[in-house]
Protein backbone atom coordinates (compact mmCIF):
# COMPACT_ATOMS: atom_id res chain seq x y z
CA UNK A 1 0.00 0.00 0.00
CA UNK A 2 2.81 2.61 0.65
CA UNK A 3 3.41 4.02 -2.93
CA UNK A 4 7.37 4.08 -3.21
CA UNK A 5 7.90 7.20 -5.69
CA UNK A 6 5.56 9.68 -3.11
CA UNK A 7 7.53 8.05 -0.55
CA UNK A 8 10.63 8.88 -1.58
CA UNK A 9 9.09 12.12 -2.55
CA UNK A 10 7.83 12.81 1.42
CA UNK A 11 11.30 11.47 2.67
CA UNK A 12 13.51 13.66 0.43
CA UNK A 13 11.26 16.92 0.94
CA UNK A 14 10.98 16.29 4.84
CA UNK A 15 14.79 15.70 5.42
CA UNK A 16 16.31 18.93 5.88
CA UNK A 17 13.34 19.63 9.02
CA UNK A 18 14.17 16.57 10.22
CA UNK A 19 17.85 17.40 10.35
CA UNK A 20 17.54 20.70 11.41
CA UNK A 21 14.92 19.48 14.49
CA UNK A 22 17.34 16.44 15.31
CA UNK A 23 20.32 18.63 15.30
CA UNK A 24 18.94 21.49 18.09
CA UNK A 25 17.17 18.83 20.34
CA UNK A 26 20.59 16.92 20.24
CA UNK A 27 22.53 20.36 21.09
CA UNK A 28 20.34 21.01 23.72
CA UNK A 29 20.25 17.70 25.39
CA UNK A 30 24.42 17.46 25.32
CA UNK A 31 24.31 21.21 26.32
CA UNK A 32 22.15 20.80 29.34
CA UNK A 33 24.32 17.07 30.12
CA UNK A 34 27.21 18.71 29.83
CA UNK A 35 26.33 21.08 32.79
CA UNK A 36 25.71 18.12 35.08
CA UNK A 37 29.03 17.99 36.50
CA UNK A 38 29.35 22.02 37.72
CA UNK A 39 25.71 21.12 39.34
CA UNK A 40 26.50 17.88 41.41
CA UNK A 41 29.56 20.47 41.99
CA UNK A 42 27.09 23.30 43.19
CA UNK A 43 24.92 20.86 44.88
CA UNK A 44 24.81 23.00 48.03
CA UNK A 45 23.46 26.30 46.28
CA UNK A 46 21.30 24.55 43.87
CA UNK A 47 19.55 22.72 47.18
CA UNK A 48 18.99 26.10 48.74
CA UNK A 49 17.50 27.51 45.72
CA UNK A 50 15.37 24.37 44.95
CA UNK A 51 14.06 24.54 48.21
CA UNK A 52 11.99 27.59 47.98
CA UNK A 53 10.46 26.49 45.22
CA UNK A 54 6.90 24.40 45.43
CA UNK A 55 6.56 20.33 45.66
CA UNK A 56 4.91 20.18 42.55
CA UNK A 57 7.48 22.11 40.67
CA UNK A 58 9.47 19.75 40.46
CA UNK A 59 7.16 16.52 40.30
CA UNK A 60 6.01 18.15 37.25
CA UNK A 61 9.26 16.79 35.71
CA UNK A 62 8.58 13.81 37.12
CA UNK A 63 10.82 14.18 40.66
CA UNK A 64 9.79 12.71 43.29
CA UNK A 65 12.86 13.83 45.73
CA UNK A 66 15.39 16.59 45.11
CA UNK A 67 17.88 13.82 45.32
CA UNK A 68 16.42 12.32 42.49
CA UNK A 69 18.40 15.47 40.40
CA UNK A 70 21.51 14.62 41.64
CA UNK A 71 22.07 11.13 39.71
CA UNK A 72 22.54 11.24 36.38
CA UNK A 73 19.35 9.62 34.97
CA UNK A 74 17.48 11.71 37.20
CA UNK A 75 18.76 14.97 35.92
CA UNK A 76 18.38 14.00 32.45
CA UNK A 77 14.54 12.63 32.69
CA UNK A 78 13.97 16.38 34.21
CA UNK A 79 15.50 18.56 32.09
CA UNK A 80 14.70 16.52 28.52
CA UNK A 81 10.96 16.88 29.38
CA UNK A 82 11.23 19.99 27.62
CA UNK A 83 13.08 18.83 24.92
CA UNK A 84 12.04 15.48 23.94
CA UNK A 85 8.46 15.43 25.43
CA UNK A 86 7.85 18.68 24.15
CA UNK A 87 9.61 19.77 21.44
CA UNK A 88 9.68 16.43 20.04
CA UNK A 89 6.04 16.57 20.36
CA UNK A 90 5.71 19.87 18.34
CA UNK A 91 7.69 18.49 15.83
CA UNK A 92 5.31 15.36 15.26
CA UNK A 93 1.79 17.06 14.87
CA UNK A 94 3.60 19.96 12.66
CA UNK A 95 4.90 17.24 10.83
CA UNK A 96 1.90 15.11 10.20
CA UNK A 97 -0.44 17.95 10.77
CA UNK A 98 1.39 19.27 7.34
CA UNK A 99 2.06 16.31 5.16
CA UNK A 100 -1.47 16.09 4.07
CA UNK A 101 -2.67 19.64 3.82
CA UNK A 102 0.19 21.05 2.30
CA UNK A 103 -0.68 19.23 -0.60
CA UNK A 104 -4.18 21.24 -0.12
CA UNK A 105 -3.18 24.62 0.48
CA UNK A 106 -0.16 24.78 -2.13
CA UNK A 107 -3.12 23.33 -4.56
CA UNK A 108 -0.50 20.60 -5.55
CA UNK A 109 -3.45 18.17 -4.58
CA UNK A 110 -4.78 18.97 -8.06
CA UNK A 111 -1.73 17.01 -9.15
CA UNK A 112 -1.30 14.00 -6.96
CA UNK A 113 -4.84 13.36 -6.87
CA UNK A 114 -4.89 13.13 -10.61
CA UNK A 115 -1.93 10.50 -11.29
CA UNK A 116 -2.87 6.87 -10.52
CA UNK A 117 -2.68 6.90 -6.63
CA UNK A 118 -5.40 5.71 -4.52
CA UNK A 119 -6.38 7.85 -1.52
CA UNK A 120 -5.24 4.96 0.85
CA UNK A 121 -1.84 5.14 -0.70
CA UNK A 122 -1.19 8.73 -0.24
CA UNK A 123 -2.53 8.22 3.47
CA UNK A 124 -0.13 5.45 4.15
CA UNK A 125 2.78 6.80 2.41
CA UNK A 126 3.12 10.15 4.10
CA UNK A 127 2.17 8.59 7.72
CA UNK A 128 4.90 6.24 7.18
CA UNK A 129 7.56 9.16 6.17
CA UNK A 130 6.15 10.45 9.47
CA UNK A 131 6.34 7.46 11.90
CA UNK A 132 9.94 6.93 10.50
CA UNK A 133 10.53 10.59 10.72
CA UNK A 134 9.84 10.56 14.40
CA UNK A 135 11.40 7.06 14.91
CA UNK A 136 14.78 8.56 13.56
CA UNK A 137 14.70 11.61 15.52
CA UNK A 138 13.87 9.97 18.79
CA UNK A 139 16.60 7.39 17.74
CA UNK A 140 19.27 9.89 17.46
CA UNK A 141 18.40 12.41 20.53
CA UNK A 142 18.23 9.17 22.90
CA UNK A 143 21.46 7.99 21.58
CA UNK A 144 22.63 11.12 21.71
CA UNK A 145 21.50 11.72 25.69
CA UNK A 146 22.85 8.14 26.42
CA UNK A 147 26.11 8.60 25.15
CA UNK A 148 26.15 12.16 27.01
CA UNK A 149 25.11 10.14 30.42
CA UNK A 150 28.00 7.79 29.89
CA UNK A 151 30.42 10.80 29.31
CA UNK A 152 29.52 12.47 32.42
CA UNK A 153 28.21 10.15 35.09
CA UNK A 154 29.70 9.69 38.42
CA UNK A 155 27.65 6.63 39.38
CA UNK A 156 25.74 3.88 37.23
CA UNK A 157 23.07 4.31 35.85
CA UNK A 158 19.56 2.05 34.91
CA UNK A 159 20.05 2.19 31.44
CA UNK A 160 16.77 -0.43 31.41
CA UNK A 161 14.99 2.82 33.15
CA UNK A 162 16.39 4.96 30.41
CA UNK A 163 15.09 2.71 27.38
CA UNK A 164 11.63 2.81 29.30
CA UNK A 165 11.71 6.50 29.06
CA UNK A 166 12.81 6.48 25.57
CA UNK A 167 9.80 4.15 24.99
CA UNK A 168 7.23 6.75 26.74
CA UNK A 169 8.86 9.85 24.64
CA UNK A 170 8.75 8.24 21.39
CA UNK A 171 4.88 6.73 22.04
CA UNK A 172 4.11 10.24 22.94
CA UNK A 173 5.30 11.81 19.75
CA UNK A 174 3.78 9.25 17.88
CA UNK A 175 0.42 10.20 19.62
CA UNK A 176 0.66 14.07 18.68
CA UNK A 177 1.95 12.68 15.06
CA UNK A 178 -1.30 10.69 14.93
CA UNK A 179 -3.18 14.02 16.26
CA UNK A 180 -1.69 15.87 13.41
CA UNK A 181 -3.06 13.47 11.04
CA UNK A 182 -6.72 13.08 12.38
CA UNK A 183 -6.45 17.49 12.55
CA UNK A 184 -5.73 17.74 8.84
CA UNK A 185 -8.44 14.99 8.00
CA UNK A 186 -10.91 17.08 9.54
CA UNK A 187 -9.64 20.50 8.23
CA UNK A 188 -12.65 21.65 5.48
CA UNK A 189 -10.34 24.57 4.81
CA UNK A 190 -7.21 24.42 2.94
CA UNK A 191 -5.29 26.49 4.86
CA UNK A 192 -1.99 25.86 7.25
CA UNK A 193 -2.79 24.64 11.06
CA UNK A 194 0.19 24.50 12.32
CA UNK A 195 -0.27 27.55 15.26
CA UNK A 196 -3.31 25.32 15.88
CA UNK A 197 -0.79 21.99 16.16
CA UNK A 198 1.80 23.99 18.04
CA UNK A 199 -0.71 25.80 20.56
CA UNK A 200 -2.66 22.65 21.10
CA UNK A 201 0.64 20.51 22.52
CA UNK A 202 1.43 23.62 24.50
CA UNK A 203 -2.29 23.88 26.05
CA UNK A 204 -1.80 20.31 27.05
CA UNK A 205 1.68 20.55 28.33
CA UNK A 206 0.18 23.52 30.60
CA UNK A 207 -2.55 21.69 31.63
CA UNK A 208 0.10 18.85 32.81
CA UNK A 209 1.96 20.89 34.64
CA UNK A 210 -1.16 22.90 36.25
CA UNK A 211 -2.67 19.99 37.23
CA UNK A 212 0.96 18.78 38.71
CA UNK A 213 1.40 22.23 40.70
CA UNK A 214 -2.40 22.79 41.69
CA UNK A 215 -3.09 19.80 44.05
CA UNK A 216 -7.05 20.60 43.91
CA UNK A 217 -7.14 19.88 40.01
CA UNK A 218 -4.80 17.09 39.61
CA UNK A 219 -7.49 15.41 37.87
CA UNK A 220 -7.27 17.61 35.38
CA UNK A 221 -3.65 16.02 34.54
CA UNK A 222 -5.65 13.03 33.26
CA UNK A 223 -7.04 14.85 30.29
CA UNK A 224 -3.18 15.32 28.45
CA UNK A 225 -1.12 12.76 27.28
CA UNK A 226 1.86 13.68 29.27
CA UNK A 227 0.45 12.20 32.37
CA UNK A 228 0.89 9.02 30.96
CA UNK A 229 4.30 9.19 30.48
CA UNK A 230 6.10 8.40 33.82
CA UNK A 231 9.62 10.27 34.18
CA UNK A 232 9.93 8.87 37.70
CA UNK A 233 13.23 6.58 36.14
CA UNK A 234 14.87 6.61 40.20
CA UNK A 235 11.74 4.62 41.49
CA UNK A 236 12.56 1.05 42.15
CA UNK A 237 9.49 0.07 40.55
CA UNK A 238 9.60 2.31 37.80
CA UNK A 239 8.18 -0.12 34.58
CA UNK A 240 6.50 0.41 31.11
CA UNK A 241 2.97 0.23 32.51
CA UNK A 242 0.69 -1.58 30.42
CA UNK A 243 -2.84 0.77 30.85
CA UNK A 244 -0.30 3.74 29.83
CA UNK A 245 1.31 1.75 26.61
CA UNK A 246 -2.16 0.65 25.89
CA UNK A 247 -3.29 4.14 26.09
CA UNK A 248 -1.16 5.45 23.56
CA UNK A 249 -1.20 2.30 21.58
CA UNK A 250 -4.77 2.38 21.34
CA UNK A 251 -5.66 6.31 20.86
CA UNK A 252 -2.78 5.99 18.08
CA UNK A 253 -4.40 3.15 15.98
CA UNK A 254 -7.54 4.82 16.16
CA UNK A 255 -6.94 8.21 15.72
CA UNK A 256 -4.47 6.47 12.73
CA UNK A 257 -7.91 4.57 11.63
CA UNK A 258 -10.19 7.68 12.01
CA UNK A 259 -7.96 9.79 9.67
CA UNK A 260 -7.00 7.49 7.32
CA UNK A 261 -10.89 6.94 6.97
CA UNK A 262 -12.08 10.02 6.94
CA UNK A 263 -9.04 11.48 4.18
CA UNK A 264 -10.32 8.52 2.16
CA UNK A 265 -13.54 10.72 1.93
CA UNK A 266 -12.64 13.83 2.29
CA UNK A 267 -13.44 16.83 -0.41
CA UNK A 268 -10.31 18.34 -1.10
CA UNK A 269 -10.58 21.95 -2.45
CA UNK A 270 -7.75 23.56 -3.96
CA UNK B 1 -23.44 1.26 -29.39
CA UNK B 2 -20.04 2.54 -27.57
CA UNK B 3 -19.80 3.30 -23.90
CA UNK B 4 -19.12 6.94 -23.30
CA UNK B 5 -15.85 8.42 -22.03
CA UNK B 6 -17.34 10.28 -19.81
CA UNK B 7 -21.29 9.32 -18.40
CA UNK B 8 -22.15 11.81 -15.52
CA UNK B 9 -25.76 10.77 -14.52
CA UNK B 10 -27.58 13.20 -12.33
CA UNK B 11 -25.03 14.29 -10.07
CA UNK B 12 -25.98 16.86 -7.37
CA UNK B 13 -23.17 18.61 -4.82
CA UNK B 14 -23.74 21.27 -2.62
CA UNK B 15 -21.00 23.02 -0.33
CA UNK B 16 -23.38 23.43 2.61
CA UNK B 17 -26.08 25.75 1.85
CA UNK B 18 -24.25 27.02 -1.12
CA UNK B 19 -24.73 25.32 -4.71
CA UNK B 20 -22.53 23.27 -6.90
CA UNK B 21 -24.03 21.40 -9.67
CA UNK B 22 -27.88 20.70 -9.41
CA UNK B 23 -28.83 17.43 -10.96
CA UNK B 24 -26.52 17.21 -14.24
CA UNK B 25 -26.55 14.72 -16.72
CA UNK B 26 -23.74 14.97 -19.55
CA UNK B 27 -22.30 12.12 -21.58
CA UNK B 28 -19.18 12.64 -23.95
CA UNK B 29 -18.31 10.30 -26.56
CA UNK B 30 -15.03 8.52 -27.81
CA UNK B 31 -12.96 10.85 -29.98
CA UNK B 32 -15.27 14.18 -29.35
CA UNK B 33 -13.63 17.23 -28.20
CA UNK B 34 -16.31 18.50 -25.82
CA UNK B 35 -16.78 22.11 -24.71
CA UNK B 36 -18.03 22.90 -21.33
CA UNK B 37 -18.49 26.45 -21.02
CA UNK B 38 -20.40 28.66 -18.68
CA UNK B 39 -19.22 31.71 -16.47
CA UNK B 40 -17.43 31.69 -13.38
CA UNK B 41 -19.29 30.25 -10.22
CA UNK B 42 -21.64 28.35 -13.04
CA UNK B 43 -20.16 24.49 -11.13
CA UNK B 44 -17.58 23.99 -14.10
CA UNK B 45 -14.99 23.35 -11.62
CA UNK B 46 -16.90 20.90 -9.42
CA UNK B 47 -18.19 18.77 -12.34
CA UNK B 48 -14.13 18.03 -13.16
CA UNK B 49 -13.37 17.76 -9.39
CA UNK B 50 -16.11 14.80 -9.03
CA UNK B 51 -14.93 13.37 -12.49
CA UNK B 52 -11.38 13.52 -10.97
CA UNK B 53 -12.31 12.26 -7.50
CA UNK B 54 -11.26 14.75 -5.65
CA UNK B 55 -14.90 16.06 -3.88
CA UNK B 56 -17.71 13.15 -3.85
CA UNK B 57 -21.03 13.95 -5.30
CA UNK B 58 -24.30 14.19 -2.81
CA UNK B 59 -26.17 11.82 -4.87
CA UNK B 60 -25.96 10.88 -9.09
CA UNK B 61 -23.18 8.97 -10.35
CA UNK B 62 -20.39 9.22 -12.58
CA UNK B 63 -18.29 6.90 -15.28
CA UNK B 64 -15.20 7.57 -16.99
CA UNK B 65 -14.07 4.90 -19.78
CA UNK B 66 -17.26 2.77 -18.00
CA UNK B 67 -15.63 3.07 -15.15
CA UNK B 68 -16.93 4.06 -11.73
CA UNK B 69 -15.38 7.88 -10.21
CA UNK B 70 -14.96 6.73 -7.43
CA UNK B 71 -14.50 2.73 -6.57
CA UNK B 72 -12.48 2.63 -9.84
CA UNK B 73 -10.64 6.19 -9.15
CA UNK B 74 -7.06 4.82 -9.52
CA UNK B 75 -7.67 2.37 -12.48
CA UNK B 76 -9.19 5.71 -14.18
CA UNK B 77 -6.07 8.13 -13.63
CA UNK B 78 -3.85 5.25 -15.33
CA UNK B 79 -5.78 6.71 -18.92
CA UNK B 80 -6.08 10.19 -17.97
CA UNK B 81 -4.70 13.21 -18.10
CA UNK B 82 -5.58 16.35 -16.46
CA UNK B 83 -4.44 20.12 -16.91
CA UNK B 84 -5.84 22.42 -13.63
CA UNK B 85 -6.64 25.70 -14.13
CA UNK B 86 -4.33 26.58 -11.07
CA UNK B 87 -0.88 25.60 -12.79
CA UNK B 88 0.66 25.18 -8.83
CA UNK B 89 3.24 22.17 -9.25
CA UNK B 90 5.78 21.66 -6.25
CA UNK B 91 7.48 25.05 -5.95
CA UNK B 92 10.88 23.70 -5.15
CA UNK B 93 11.08 21.23 -7.89
CA UNK B 94 13.07 21.61 -10.89
CA UNK B 95 10.92 21.28 -13.96
CA UNK B 96 12.98 17.93 -15.58
CA UNK B 97 12.78 16.25 -11.50
CA UNK B 98 8.53 17.20 -11.67
CA UNK B 99 7.95 15.65 -14.58
CA UNK B 100 10.08 13.06 -14.38
CA UNK B 101 8.44 11.87 -10.51
CA UNK B 102 4.85 12.29 -12.43
CA UNK B 103 5.96 10.02 -14.95
CA UNK B 104 7.00 7.40 -12.83
CA UNK B 105 3.31 7.02 -11.18
CA UNK B 106 2.56 5.25 -15.04
CA UNK B 107 4.44 2.56 -16.95
CA UNK B 108 4.58 4.02 -20.12
CA UNK B 109 6.68 3.03 -22.47
CA UNK B 110 8.85 5.91 -24.42
CA UNK B 111 7.88 8.35 -21.44
CA UNK B 112 11.01 10.26 -21.52
CA UNK B 113 11.31 10.41 -25.27
CA UNK B 114 7.75 11.92 -25.28
CA UNK B 115 9.12 13.92 -22.01
CA UNK B 116 12.00 15.55 -24.78
CA UNK B 117 9.38 15.87 -27.12
CA UNK B 118 7.09 17.59 -25.52
CA UNK B 119 9.49 20.10 -23.55
CA UNK B 120 10.80 21.07 -26.74
CA UNK B 121 7.58 21.42 -28.27
CA UNK B 122 6.48 23.86 -25.70
CA UNK B 123 9.86 25.43 -25.03
CA UNK B 124 10.07 24.76 -21.52
CA UNK B 125 13.68 25.01 -20.00
CA UNK B 126 14.17 21.84 -18.07
CA UNK B 127 17.14 22.65 -15.60
CA UNK B 128 14.54 25.76 -14.03
CA UNK B 129 13.12 25.68 -10.59
CA UNK B 130 9.13 25.81 -10.92
CA UNK B 131 8.96 28.32 -8.45
CA UNK B 132 10.91 30.64 -10.82
CA UNK B 133 8.40 30.12 -13.81
CA UNK B 134 6.16 32.68 -15.09
CA UNK B 135 1.86 31.75 -14.84
CA UNK B 136 2.21 30.70 -18.46
CA UNK B 137 5.60 28.30 -18.56
CA UNK B 138 4.22 26.77 -15.65
CA UNK B 139 0.92 26.46 -17.76
CA UNK B 140 3.24 24.85 -20.15
CA UNK B 141 4.65 22.56 -17.61
CA UNK B 142 1.05 21.82 -16.24
CA UNK B 143 0.70 20.30 -19.65
CA UNK B 144 3.40 18.76 -20.39
CA UNK B 145 2.62 16.28 -17.27
CA UNK B 146 -0.62 15.58 -18.61
CA UNK B 147 0.43 14.13 -21.64
CA UNK B 148 3.23 12.33 -21.31
CA UNK B 149 1.34 9.06 -20.56
CA UNK B 150 -0.92 9.04 -23.83
CA UNK B 151 -4.15 9.42 -22.06
CA UNK B 152 -7.39 8.31 -23.78
CA UNK B 153 -9.32 11.16 -22.25
CA UNK B 154 -7.97 14.90 -21.49
CA UNK B 155 -10.09 17.01 -18.84
CA UNK B 156 -8.53 20.37 -19.45
CA UNK B 157 -9.66 23.40 -16.89
CA UNK B 158 -9.14 26.88 -18.09
CA UNK B 159 -6.00 25.84 -20.22
CA UNK B 160 -5.42 28.35 -22.17
CA UNK B 161 -4.88 31.07 -19.20
CA UNK B 162 -1.33 32.36 -18.98
CA UNK B 163 -0.10 31.10 -22.69
CA UNK B 164 1.04 33.56 -24.95
CA UNK B 165 -1.08 33.45 -28.53
CA UNK B 166 1.87 31.10 -30.21
CA UNK B 167 1.66 28.67 -27.82
CA UNK B 168 -1.78 29.07 -27.59
CA UNK B 169 -1.87 27.68 -31.14
CA UNK B 170 1.01 24.94 -30.79
CA UNK B 171 -1.04 23.43 -27.86
CA UNK B 172 -4.56 23.36 -29.71
CA UNK B 173 -2.13 22.14 -32.64
CA UNK B 174 -1.71 19.51 -30.03
CA UNK B 175 -4.92 18.30 -29.20
CA UNK B 176 -6.42 18.31 -32.40
CA UNK B 177 -3.29 16.01 -33.32
CA UNK B 178 -4.03 14.16 -30.39
CA UNK B 179 -7.91 14.01 -31.08
CA UNK B 180 -6.88 12.52 -34.46
CA UNK B 181 -4.60 9.71 -32.29
CA UNK B 182 -8.09 8.78 -30.45
CA UNK B 183 -7.34 11.03 -27.56
CA UNK B 184 -11.04 11.87 -25.88
CA UNK B 185 -10.44 16.02 -24.88
CA UNK B 186 -12.84 17.67 -22.24
CA UNK B 187 -12.71 21.34 -23.07
CA UNK B 188 -13.55 23.70 -20.04
CA UNK B 189 -13.39 27.24 -20.25
CA UNK B 190 -15.23 30.22 -20.08
CA UNK B 191 -13.61 31.79 -23.10
CA UNK B 192 -16.08 31.16 -26.09
CA UNK B 193 -13.15 31.69 -29.09
CA UNK B 194 -11.23 28.83 -27.38
CA UNK B 195 -14.01 26.14 -27.19
CA UNK B 196 -15.55 27.30 -30.52
CA UNK B 197 -12.12 26.66 -31.94
CA UNK B 198 -11.70 23.21 -31.04
CA UNK B 199 -14.71 21.75 -30.36
CA UNK B 200 -17.90 20.34 -32.00
CA UNK B 201 -20.20 19.77 -29.03
CA UNK B 202 -20.55 21.86 -26.68
CA UNK B 203 -22.32 22.14 -22.50
CA UNK B 204 -23.55 25.08 -21.37
CA UNK B 205 -23.53 24.92 -17.83
CA UNK B 206 -25.07 27.85 -15.74
CA UNK B 207 -25.64 28.17 -11.94
CA UNK B 208 -25.23 24.16 -11.62
CA UNK B 209 -26.92 22.94 -14.25
CA UNK B 210 -26.82 21.91 -17.45
CA UNK B 211 -28.98 24.50 -20.02
CA UNK B 212 -28.18 22.91 -23.17
CA UNK B 213 -25.70 20.37 -25.11
CA UNK B 214 -25.14 21.15 -28.37
CA UNK B 215 -23.65 21.55 -31.38
CA UNK B 216 -21.65 24.26 -32.21
CA UNK B 217 -22.79 24.83 -35.45
CA UNK B 218 -26.51 23.77 -34.63
CA UNK B 219 -26.07 26.88 -32.14
CA UNK B 220 -25.42 29.02 -34.62
CA UNK B 221 -28.32 27.83 -36.91
CA UNK B 222 -30.78 28.22 -34.06
CA UNK B 223 -33.91 30.31 -34.79
CA UNK B 224 -32.09 32.59 -32.34
CA UNK B 225 -32.41 36.08 -34.66
CA UNK B 226 -30.89 39.56 -33.49
CA UNK B 227 -33.88 42.13 -34.02
CA UNK B 228 -33.47 46.15 -34.19
CA UNK B 229 -36.54 48.03 -34.51
CA UNK B 230 -36.45 52.11 -35.23
CA UNK B 231 -39.30 53.60 -34.79
CA UNK B 232 -41.11 57.05 -35.40
CA UNK B 233 -41.92 57.98 -31.88
CA UNK B 234 -40.38 56.91 -28.83
CA UNK B 235 -42.58 53.37 -28.29
CA UNK B 236 -44.30 53.66 -24.77
CA UNK B 237 -43.38 51.37 -22.02
CA UNK B 238 -44.15 47.79 -22.43
CA UNK B 239 -45.86 48.78 -25.27
CA UNK B 240 -44.18 46.79 -27.97
CA UNK B 241 -44.08 42.74 -26.42
CA UNK B 242 -44.05 39.70 -28.29
CA UNK B 243 -43.21 36.27 -26.58
CA UNK B 244 -39.76 35.31 -27.35
CA UNK B 245 -38.07 38.47 -27.04
CA UNK B 246 -35.05 38.37 -24.56
CA UNK B 247 -32.31 40.94 -23.50
CA UNK B 248 -34.54 44.22 -24.42
CA UNK B 249 -32.69 46.86 -24.66
CA UNK B 250 -34.43 50.62 -25.22
CA UNK B 251 -32.59 53.48 -26.06
CA UNK B 252 -33.03 57.06 -25.79
CA UNK B 253 -33.25 57.76 -30.00
CA UNK B 254 -36.50 55.59 -30.01
CA UNK B 255 -34.56 52.19 -30.94
CA UNK B 256 -35.46 49.16 -29.05
CA UNK B 257 -33.25 45.89 -29.58
CA UNK B 258 -33.11 42.15 -28.49
CA UNK B 259 -32.79 38.89 -29.13
CA UNK B 260 -35.93 36.91 -30.81
CA UNK B 261 -36.71 33.58 -30.63
CA UNK B 262 -40.83 33.26 -31.92
CA UNK B 263 -42.07 32.95 -35.30
CA UNK B 264 -40.66 35.57 -37.83
CA UNK B 265 -44.67 36.26 -38.89
CA UNK B 266 -45.75 37.29 -35.46
CA UNK B 267 -43.20 39.63 -35.46
CA UNK B 268 -43.68 41.14 -38.51
CA UNK B 269 -47.70 41.57 -37.79
CA UNK B 270 -46.98 43.40 -33.91
CA UNK B 271 -44.66 45.56 -36.33
CA UNK B 272 -47.75 46.67 -38.69
CA UNK B 273 -49.43 47.73 -35.55
CA UNK B 274 -46.22 50.51 -34.92
CA UNK B 275 -44.89 53.20 -37.50
CA UNK B 276 -41.24 51.86 -37.77
CA UNK B 277 -38.72 54.11 -39.93
CA UNK B 278 -36.34 50.95 -39.68
CA UNK B 279 -35.75 47.06 -39.09
CA UNK B 280 -32.91 44.89 -38.88
CA UNK B 281 -32.89 41.35 -38.35
CA UNK B 282 -29.82 39.48 -38.36
CA UNK B 283 -27.89 36.31 -37.24
CA UNK B 284 -26.61 37.07 -33.81
CA UNK B 285 -22.99 36.23 -33.16
CA UNK B 286 -21.49 33.08 -31.26
CA UNK B 287 -20.82 34.68 -28.34
CA UNK B 288 -24.47 36.75 -28.32
CA UNK B 289 -26.17 33.24 -28.67
CA UNK B 290 -24.11 31.98 -26.04
CA UNK B 291 -25.23 35.20 -23.95
CA UNK B 292 -28.77 34.12 -24.68
CA UNK B 293 -27.78 31.00 -22.80
CA UNK B 294 -26.03 32.65 -20.01
CA UNK B 295 -28.86 35.31 -18.50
Amino acid sequence: MINRNLFAREWKSNAAALLIWTLIITLLITLTMSVYRVFLENNTKILAMISILPKGALQFKGISSVDALFSVLGFYSANNVIYMLVLGSIYSIVLSSGILLREEYNKTAEFLLSWPLDRGEVFISKATVVFLNIFLLNLITSLAGLVSMIIVKKEAFSVNAFLILTLYTFLLNLLFATVGLLMSAMVKKPRPITTLSIGLVLILYFIFTFSKITESVSKIGYLTPFRYVNLDTLNPSYRLEPWNLLYFIGLSLLMTAIAYRLYRRKDIYV
Amino acid sequence: MNTPVIDITDITKHYGKARGVDHISLQVNEGEIFGFIGPNGAGKSTTIRILLNLIFPDSGNARLMGMDVISDAKKIKRFTGYIPSDASAYPSMEVNDFLNYCLRYYSTENGTKRLKELSELFEVDLKRKIADLSLGNRKKVSIIQSLLHNPKLLIVDEPTMGLDPLMQSRFFDVLRSENQNGMTIFFSSHILSDIQALCRRVAIIREGRIIKVEEIEALRKRQLKKVHLQFENRPEKESFRIEGMEQIIQSADNSISFMYSGGINELIVTCTHTRLTDMTVEEPSLEEIFMHYYQ
